[in-house]
């Protein structure tokens, strides 16, 4: 396991949580997207939002993220893996 | 097995690289996914079968599997191009046939689990015969019919599951014919394990496929997914976005339905989703193997 490629966005973790719940940290696979917007769309906190010149979502607001698997289980290409943080 | 993914995934320029550890690791999808597969799939941008896919995957993976002890059955379409990505035995049969073969492979091999993965098309047009007599026999098959109610890799022609009034490259002018009810039909045929759900629905189509996987008889899980290239396009049905969109709203739960008058149940016009049947019947193989050691042993 060397590295993984991941979309350029903010640093992860950069601001503490802003409430209390669990969090998230998305990863894009932005050359399996195909850019269909399902996750841009759904995603209730909109942590995603789709670039301005590439086909694929990026991830702008990471502090947001509350691990609910929505993206990453509704992703036709299975691009997005979603961890949950500790 | 990462490795083997990370190489199908080749990197491009705008990408950063940052290690990360052990991402692919704690995906149970992507340790599944086939090693050397050229990524991504050729389904359309959206199409919900990938997502299909993907709950077959954890579903498979809760239940603890090997991938030896599951074989993936699949005829001809864009719902048969499935096992394709997928790290199981495979195979890749003729149009309709997915469950004429797997009958086959399940009486050779009683031990192992046998899905047989298709399109409406595939199980109710071409290979609706087999789907009735497969379901009579009672045989050990989980049958994953994902129904987007079009032949979409043909071209959009209207399928035994598209709606009445719903367009198609075939119907310009509306179907004029009424729709199979999949899940009605196995029923009557004598399924053992019933239940329908959507792709918006994710998590609950993981549920439903792990029961039908474990199930010992035949069952069958209906995806209802959308073919927002074709379909979508000529009723004008909108994005991939927005026809999953449409399956949260218009699909009830089947505990909810149960809850509502006989009068409202009549005039309900949205898609039902739930256990429908979960009975026990005698397993065809069991019963076969029964009838050897009968037969074998000298007795009548």
């Amino acid at each position: 396991m060397a590295e993984v490629a991941v979309v350029p966005g903010q640093p992860q973790s950069a601001a503490p949580p802003v409430r209390k719940g669990p969090r998230g940290e998305v990863v894009i696979y932005a050359t399996w997207c195909k850019g269909c917007h399902i996750c841009v769309e759904f995603c209730p906190p909109k942590v995603l939002e789709m670039g301005p010149s590439d086909n694929h979502p990026k991830v702008v607001h990471p502090e947001k993220c509350t691990a609910c698997h929505f993206c990453d289980t509704h992703c036709p290409d299975l691009a997005i893996v979603v961890r949950k943080l500790e | 097995m990462s490795e083997h993914i990370l190489e199908a995934h080749t990197l491009e320029e705008h990408e950063a690289l940052i290690p990360q550890a052990n991402w692919f690791e704690r995906s149970e999808t992507l340790q599944k996914l086939r090693k050397n597969k050229k990524f991504p799939t050729i389904w359309c941008s959206g199409c919900g079968i990938g997502v299909v896919m993907g709950a077959l995957i954890r579903a498979i993976d809760h239940l603890g599997l090997k991938n030896d002890d599951v074989a993936l059955v699949a005829g001809i379409g864009c719902t048969a191009r499935m096992p394709v990505y997928m790290d199981f035995n495979t195979l890749h049969t003729t149009h309709g046939r997915a469950l004429a073969f797997a009958t086959g492979l399940k009486i050779a091999r009683p031990d192992m689990k046998v899905i047989a993965i298709m399109g409406d098309g595939d199980a109710l047009a071409i290979g609706g015969n087999h789907f009735i007599h497969a379901a009579r026999r009672n045989l050990g098959i989980t049958a994953l019919v994902v129904n987007n109610a079009i032949y979409g890799m043909t071209g959009g022609q209207y399928s035994p599951t598209t709606p009445v009034g719903g367009k198609a490259t075939t119907a310009p002018y509306g179907n004029v014919e009424p729709p199979f009810p999949v899940c009605e039909l196995a029923i009557a045929a004598g399924a053992t394990y019933v239940a329908r759900s959507t792709v918006y629905h994710a998590l609950e189509l993981d549920k439903f496929l792990a029961e039908a996987i474990a199930k010992d008889g035949f069952s069958l899980v209906e995806a209802v997914s959308y073919c927002h290239t074709t379909y979508g396009r000529l009723n004008k049905l909108g994005t991939a976005a927005d026809m999953m969109r449409a399956l949260k709203d218009n699909t009830i739960a089947k505990p909810t339905f149960d809850k509502l008058s006989a009068e409202e149940q009549a005039a309900n016009t949205k898609i039902v989703r739930g256990n429908f049947v979960n009975i026990e019947r005698p397993q065809y193989t069991n019963v076969y193997s029964n009838l050897i050691t009968r037969v074998q042993g000298g007795e009548k």
